[in-house]
């Protein structure tokens, strides 16, 4: 393979790894977000991601989305409407269920309901998932647009060369997470509501002396983690056929990035999930797509085992 | 103002209070003092809500706090400012500030208390971009003072707010609580380990230990009793 | 060394050893186990023997596999406390090997399940030494990758779909066999041989250490327990376990899918299973893996078609009840249901039972009286406050404080008696914030010396450096003249440095006896052995009566006894007693203290860290006294509790100035 060749391949894995870098790093935000303020993983975050995108895809085909918001920014406005959809889901299953685990005060604020509280989402997760696969069945399925089909061309590059050819649907996906990144970030830095979700994570105890209702702030954080990964889901809807079990293959992708960035760090996740985007895309040039993930996998031990605090941001730590 | 009628509370099987009573009468400075594990900062988590009350009643304003849920008690108009400082480290000292006057009252007399905050202490009106994590300990105190007035609250509790202190910085922020005590007439409930110095603006003072009230009076009663001395010391 | 202390440990204590030999370390049902696995073992036979219909068949067979997955599972995770999401990798690895050593090497199950088995146990030590290092959350999610990761491996390898090949002359050879009912009894076998092993372990001091490591893990350091050495025994057995049933699995289900034995389901049923069933008992696996495999396999059968996925469900939801009703499992509920009932049963037809001790010294003190809130004098003369009402009375009764003369003999004895623990230099700082700075102090063998200072003096930090949870920035730390600086906690247990917590966390469902009999691991391999050091230091204690009875059930007093009694089995030189007083009541106190006085005769050296000054000033010999993390004075009762020093740093200066005034 000649230079030209190879550094084509290599831009078009690089912007392939942009492209769903940002989305993998919305998905790590919201899953980072829970483990930040409550110190809980949630494994049924993939499947919440999965409800999400299965509402987008039902939001714009069933109920009508693509009628009213037309084919171009109909999976977009669905996929953004997920988001509320998920969170309300959200805060239902966390006073439902995981709520009910902890007591409320002081011994919520102890360590041991978090083992309980662990594996009360890994039963959640294996509800989600199978319930799924009842309610939508196992077809993969996924949004189609027409920009889904479409793409810019960079180039010609290098004389007649080089062509990188980026895809319109997957950069406007891209440009909204980052627009709903970016605005979350505004909500938890600038809001009276944020302050508190922070301040619970910071030190519950203290927050509570302040008036701080951290339970609810706990239910809010769940809410909010489940949907913005849900808007997540809804946009990578268009881009990649999904099925119910799809949550399992994204487990790991937003696990390695929420460490890669330092647990419960929002902006180290973003940029976790957009390297771990980038190690997946930029890994097709080596390795055979089977390993793609196995190198995620690596990335992921080799970071828990040598540097658990992550590369980005800081790990958050209790006061 | 504040009443604390024969409270016990125990973890468990371990008692912490064993029968304590104690009042705040408005406008008051009362100091609680005793050696460690008397249960000075059990008695502040029972005002909280935060420790486990096996018996007797904590009434506001003659109001059972029994019924009121923990992160209620702030909007009460109880601010419970910790033992060991206990700032938000990932928020700026102002955040820390607009955390503080979570309440409704804080809220609304937010931009005054704000101006009176800096006045009273004047670094973090330097530092108010900097985050709390990184102060010193005597910044954070202040800090962790100011985040209690920030609520407008109607009783202050102040935790040990001279411990791990130099005593420089100790005396200082003594002034500013007498201070601020003295110009809005704040009734204030502290707990300290300096006893004399506790003592010297108290109003009046309670000598714990081993969960129990031993002694109780103002400070020129308290302030020779060797008794105190003995309740510190063993003998 | 340690051979002569225990020599000398022997007629030290002092009190004959009638009963060596005999064990009160009665886990419920322990003997009757062997009849109950056997019987169980005798139905699910028999069941299997008329059972005709191949499903039912190959459920009957599938339900121990599970049971076996659960009992491995439980043996890592419901010891020890880590949650493995990942034991698939131990499942899948045996399940390959049997298979592809079937296909490429012509190797017989009957040899490749073994190997299988050594093979987990070679990936359960591989993955437990690097991931033992993480903590928790770490831990959970490194465990969970492994699976996982192996599974895109296989894929990538070209095995999605590896079969069983049919071997027509000699099947039995080969473990093929056309009556399906071998198998059940195959997979019997294998159940019952893990039963037994899973019954050993939990009797053995492996299953007791593994308790203690799940109970509370820094306190079974400070016991001596290497807590590294046992989880990688676990993990090891654990995953050899897995790796032979995984083996079995294969050659059942005849076709062997990445996702099948890798994936996510595996793990998750394993969890599920013990979870359900019960954690920490043999029982619980099997119980779980008898209620939750065929509903869900049948549900399947029935409903599958209309609900795809319902054995999922099945699982979430079980674990869901699980954790919200009955969070130990089915089998730890139902005993409770059953000894309550009993319990109840018993108080109702005997005579109403006397007040525990804690609730009568809780109205002693009551009525003893607060000070009332409405007098503003202080309550003198008459109405003298408790607490010097209490220690005047205390130095009228109390044995502890010896008269004049004793005293002085017993300092003079002191002065010149060996050093123990030698301290130079001792410097800790975290961040910034110096929590010790160059602590120097000697320990004489057989006194005992108090740590006080005021609130966040370092006194804690002190002892973690003894005792080798925390190591120093500078300065050493020598027993008898042995260099033990920074040397790791269960180590320093074995040189004979023991300490007790503030915060005693027992084996609730365990006897006092099996509590106390972890701290004389450290001193001796032989069980026998262990059990008479434990009962010696019940006797001392006087907590021997009290052997049987389940820890959970102890008043705070009896616990802080059955703590030091656990710290006494190890045999220690000497003993760091960590605010062993608190929340007492004053006469428990009393008793506390003057057992504390008598294990210098016992030939224990005592340094103690306590907050009840008045109980302190009563038991020790001499004072330390720390402030900000230095030493600030030293030497006797009377002198330090007058030492202007002392006094400023407890009370503030004003106070030491009105004080100098007056005297």
């Amino acid at each position: 393979m000649d230079t030209p060749q190879l550094i084509e391949n290599f831009l078009q894995s690089l912007t392939a790894g942009v492209l769903t870098g940002t989305i993998y790093g919305l998905l790590c935000v919201g899953l980072t977000l829970i483990f930040g303020v409550m110190r809980v993983i949630n494994f049924a975050q993939g499947d919440f991601m999965m409800l999400g995108m299965y509402f987008a895809f039902y939001c714009f085909g069933a109920i009508g989305g693509q009628i009213v918001f037309g084919d171009v920014i109909g999976p977009f406005v669905a996929a953004l409407l997920a988001g509320p959809a998920v969170f309300l889901a959200g805060l239902v299953a966390h006073r439902a269920l995981i709520a009910r685990v902890t007591g409320t005060g002081a011994a919520a604020l102890e360590a041991e309901g978090h083992y309980a509280q662990l594996i009360l989402t890994l039963g959640l997760s294996l509800v989600l998932q199978n319930a799924g696969l009842f309610a939508f069945g196992s077809a993969p399925v996924s949004i189609s647009t027409p920009l889904s089909y479409s793409a810019w061309e960079i180039g010609p590059l290098y004389g007649d060369r080089i062509s990188v050819f980026v895809n319109q649907g997957q950069t406007i996906s891209a440009l909204l997470a980052i627009g709903v990144a970016v605005a979350f970030a505004l909500l938890l830095g600038r809001t009276r509501l944020g302050r508190s979700l922070r301040a619970a994570a910071d030190n519950p105890r203290a927050a509570i002396y302040m008036g701080i209702d951290v339970e609810r702030a706990y239910r809010l954080a769940f809410g909010f983690g489940v949907g913005i990964t849900a808007i997540g889901g809804g946009l990578l809807a268009s881009s990649y056929p999904f099925q119910p079990y799809v949550g399992l293959e994204y487990v790991i992708v937003m696990y390695a990035g929420v460490v890669l960035g330092g647990l419960g760090s929002v902006r180290g996740a973003f940029f976790g999930g957009l390297t771990i985007g980038l190690v997946q895309q930029l890994s097709a040039l080596i390795l055979p797509t089977q390993l793609q993930n196995t190198a995620i996998f690596v990335a992921f031990l080799a970071i828990i085992l040598l540097r658990p605090q992550g590369l980005f941001g800081m790990a958050a730590r209790r006061a | 103002m504040l009443e604390i009628a024969d409270l016990h509370v125990a973890y468990g099987r371990i008692p912490a209070l064993n029968g304590v009573s104690l009042r705040v009468g408005a406008g008051e400075l009362v100091a609680v003092v005793g050696p460690n594990g008397a249960g000075k900062s059990t008695l502040f988590n029972a005002i909280s809500g935060l420790a486990p009350v096996t018996s007797g009643a904590i009434r506001f304003d003659g109001r059972d706090l029994a019924s009121v849920p923990p992160a209620r008690r702030a909007h009460l108009g109880i601010a419970h400012v910790p033992e060991g400082r206990q700032v938000f480290p990932s928020l700026t000292v102002r955040e820390n500030l607009e955390v503080g006057a979570y309440t409704d009252a804080g809220r609304a007399a937010w931009e005054e208390t704000l101006e009176r905050i800096y006045t009273w202490f004047p670094v973090l009106a330097e530092r108010s971009r900097q985050t709390a994590g990184t102060l010193s300990g005597g910044e954070q105190q202040m800090l962790a003072i100011a985040r209690g007035l920030a609520s407008a609250p109607r009783l202050l509790m102040l935790d040990e707010p001279s411990m791990g202190l130099a005593p420089a910085v100790a005396d200082e922020i003594f002034e500013r609580i007498v201070a601020i005590h003295r110009e809005r007439a704040m009734s204030i409930l502290l707990v300290e380990q300096r006893v004399a110095e506790a003592l010297h603006f108290a109003d009046r003072g309670y000598v714990l230990e081993a969960g129990h009230v031993i002694l109780e009076g103002d400070h020129a009663t308290l302030s020779d009793d060797d008794r105190v001395r003995r309740a510190y010391l063993g003998m | 060394m340690s051979d002569t202390f225990f020599g000398s440990g022997r007629t030290s204590f002092g009190i004959p050893d009638r009963k060596r030999g005999v064990t009160p370390f009665s886990v419920p049902f322990s003997r009757s186990h062997r009849w109950w696995i056997l019987a169980f073992v005798i139905v699910y036979g028999v069941i299997a023997l008329f059972v005709t219909n191949s499903y039912q068949q190959l459920i009957m067979t599938v339900v121990p596999v599970w049971a076996v997955m659960g009992l491995s599972w439980n043996l890592l995770s419901g010891y020890s406390g880590l949650i493995s999401f990942g034991h698939a990798s131990f499942f899948g690895i045996g399940a390959y090997f049997v298979v592809l050593a079937l296909i490429e090497l012509d190797l017989t199950p009957w040899i490749g399940i073994p190997i299988a088995g050594l093979l987990g146990a070679l990936a359960g030590l591989v993955i437990g030494i690097p991931t033992f290092r993480l903590r928790g959350h770490y831990f959970a999610l490194a465990m969970l990758a492994y699976p996982l990761a192996l599974l895109y491996v296989f894929e990538w390898l070209g095995y999605q779909e590896v079969a069983v090949p049919m071997k027509r002359d000699a099947p039995a050879a080969y473990m093929q066999f056309a009556d399906q009912r071998v198998y059940v009894f195959l997979a019997l076998a294998l159940l019952s041989a893990a039963m037994i092993v899973t019954r050993l372990v939990e009797r053995s001091r492996f299953g007791r250490s593994l308790l203690a490591i799940k109970q509370d893990e820094t306190a079974a350091e400070a016991s001596g327990i290497d807590t590294l050495r046992w989880k990688l025994k676990a993990i090891t057995l654990s995953g050899a376990m897995a790796g032979v049933v995984g083996g079995f699995y294969a050659i059942v289900l005849l076709i062997v899918t990445p996702p099948a034995v890798f994936g996510m389901l595996v793990s998750a049923q394993a969890l599920v299973v013990a979870m359900f069933g019960g954690v920490g008992t043999v029982w619980g696996p099997v119980i779980g893996a008898a209620t939750l495999v065929p509903l869900a396999d049948m549900l399947h059968a029935e409903l599958g078609h209309i609900v795809p996925g319902i054995q999922g469900v099945i699982y979430g939801l079980a674990i869901i009840a699980v954790v919200r009703l009955a969070p130990e499992g089915v089998f730890w509920r139902i005993r409770d249901l059953i000894t309550d009932a009993a319990a109840r049963r018993r108080s109702a037809s005997s005579a109403t039972p006397a007040s525990t001790p804690h609730d009568a010294s809780a109205s002693v003190a009551r009525s003893a009286g607060a000070g009332s809130p409405d007098t503003g004098a202080p309550t003198a003369g008459a109405e003298e406050p408790v607490s010097a009402a209490r220690a005047d009375s205390m130095t009228e009764d109390s044995p502890a404080r010896p008269a004049e003369n004793d005293r002085r003999r017993r300092a003079e004895r002191l002065s010149n008696a060996p050093v123990v623990l030698e301290v130079r230099g001792l410097t800790k700082a975290f961040g910034g914030l110096h929590a010790v700075k160059d602590v120097n102090l000697d320990v004489r063998e057989g006194e005992i010396l108090g740590i006080i200072g005021p609130n966040g003096a370092g006194k804690t930090t002190l002892f973690n450096l003894l005792n080798g949870f925390t190591a120093p920035d500078a300065g050493r730390v020598r027993l008898y003249g042995e260099d033990v600086t920074g040397v790791r906690p269960n180590r320093i247990c074995r040189r004979g440095i023991g300490r007790t917590f503030q915060v005693v966390k027992p084996f609730a469902r365990m006897t006092v006896a099996e509590n106390v009999v972890i701290g004389a691991y450290v001193r001796t391999a032989r069980d026998d052995e262990a059990a008479a050091l434990a009962h010696r230091a019940l006797e001392t204690v006087g907590l021997a009566a009290a052997a049987h009875r389940i820890a959970g059930q102890l008043t705070n007093r009896e616990l802080r006894l059955m703590e030091l009694a656990r710290a006494l089995a190890s045999q220690p030189k000497l003993l760091l007693l960590d605010e062993i007083l608190a929340g007492l009541a004053h006469d428990e106190v009393r008793e506390l203290i003057d057992l504390i006085a008598r294990l210098p005769d016992l030939g224990i050296t005592v340094v103690i860290i306590e907050h009840t000054m008045h109980a302190m000033v009563r038991l020790v010999d001499r004072f330390v006294v720390l402030d900000h993390g230095a030493v600030l004075a030293s030497g006797d009762p009377d002198a330090v509790t007058r030492d202007p020093a002392v006094i400023e740093a407890y009370l503030g200066r004003k106070w030491l100035e009105g004080y100098a005034r007056d005297r």
